[in-house]
């Protein structure tokens, strides 16, 4: 989960970095380093390509085979909160918003129903 | 290890259903409370948890699929199916404006003067901004299509660079339209050309935003190694609605701007 929000901060190193890659990712070559998702797929994953140190290639690495181990882990947790801490307080604002909304809804709508005091 | 015998994918119990419909219910009742009640607390309430909705169901979807390996070949048709009928229906919405247009313009009423355009209504030059703003759609266009080619052909520098050449272009149609609708000589309570006019280019306009969003987040996915060169369906899903958005403008242009002038 940290993975997926951090790597959002990369998109203005796009245009100022010479781009990792030598070479494209053809199916030969991804098939070298793939990490299986399980038996059934026989997807094959992006390769992680890296040839510089400098901070911003750094930053473009392909974190994809990061994420697929945190998220294939047998823990037993639904995919919404499989991600760790961010995913549980996001839940719980969700859902706090959702069931406290609906009591302020049916609220309004049964002040609303009731016969208006007029003077 | 594989726990199933099947290759279909039995989601994980998810609550966002739950919270999406609870936002609809929270919209829908806001609106009324903002005519009647003049409060909008409601309603923004139901627009943040719709947002919180999508937000996490994407994010959830994009996990299923990339990163737990879920869209296997019967579960990537079943998308796509999905995604066409989604799109089938959005062409019934607009056809339903169209209808309204056409209804109002082809049997001009006394009211309006017998005429379209309508007595005093001064319709925008199809040959301006209208104009270019087809060409910067169907220049879109294009550049969508170089990206998917270069994405399947594991060019990812070009991928990247002709994906956000295609939300940028979708950016300046929408800044050009916010100009026209600015400037424009007559307003949405201009008769009933004004009414056909700005709904019909309004929820354009809308799902051209809707469009540039889902195009952008394919642009993050992209650029962090979501896709391969044979599984890219989100990708696809972005261009095939972007192909819809640009086919609605072409009607729109045609009948509307052009005709309609």
């Amino acid at each position: 989960m940290v993975l997926f929000y951090t790597d959002l901060w990369c998109v203005p190193m796009v245009w100022a970095v010479d781009l990792v890659e030598a070479e494209p990712v053809t199916a030969a070559r991804s098939h070298k380093k793939a990490y299986i998702y399980h038996d059934i797929t026989q997807y094959f994953v992006p390769v992680v390509l890296s040839r510089g140190f400098s901070r911003s290639t750094r930053s473009l690495k392909n974190r994809v085979p990061d994420a697929q181990k945190v998220f294939q882990e047998d823990n037993g947790l639904p995919v919404h909160i499989k991600g760790g801490t961010v995913d549980v307080v996001m839940y719980r604002a969700t859902m706090t918003l959702t069931l406290g909304g609906t009591c302020y809804s049916i609220y309004w709508l049964l002040k609303a129903s009731l016969p208006q005091n007029k003077p | 290890m594989a726990h199933q015998a099947h290759a279909y994918h039995m989601v994980d119990p998810s609550p966002w259903p739950l919270t999406g419909a609870v936002a609809a219910l929270l919209m829908t009742s806001g609106l009324a409370m903002w005519f009647h009640y003049n409060t909008t607390t409601l309603m923004i309430l139901g627009t943040i948890l719709l947002l919180l909705t999508m937000y996490q169901w994407w994010r959830d979807i994009v996990r299923e699929g990339t990163y737990q390996g879920h869209h296997t070949p019967p579960v990537q048709k079943g998308l796509r199916y999905g995604m066409i009928l989604f799109i089938t229906s959005e062409v019934f919405f607009f056809l339903g404006f169209f209808w309204a247009f056409f209804h109002s313009s082809l049997a001009p009423t006394p009211e309006i003067g017998g005429c379209w355009p309508p007595t005093g209504i001064t319709p925008l030059d199809p040959f301006g901004v209208p104009l270019l703003n087809t060409a910067v759609l169907l220049a879109s266009g294009v550049t969508v299509t170089w990206a998917h080619h270069s994405i399947m052909e594991g060019e990812r520098k070009q991928a990247i660079q002709s994906l956000a050449l295609t939300i940028l272009l979708g950016g300046y149609f929408t800044f050009l339209q916010a100009m026209e609708y600015y400037e424009a000589p007559f307003t949405i309570a201009d008769s009933v050309y004004g009414s056909t006019f700005f709904v019909a280019t309004g929820f354009h306009g809308l799902h051209v935003i809707i469009g540039t969003t889902f195009l952008a987040v394919c642009l993050l996915r992209q650029i962090n190694y979501h896709f391969t060169v044979e599984h890219h369906f989100g990708f696809e899903a972005a261009a095939w609605y972007w192909h819809f958005v640009d086919v609605v403008w072409l009607f729109l242009y045609i009948s509307i701007y052009w005709w309609g002038s």
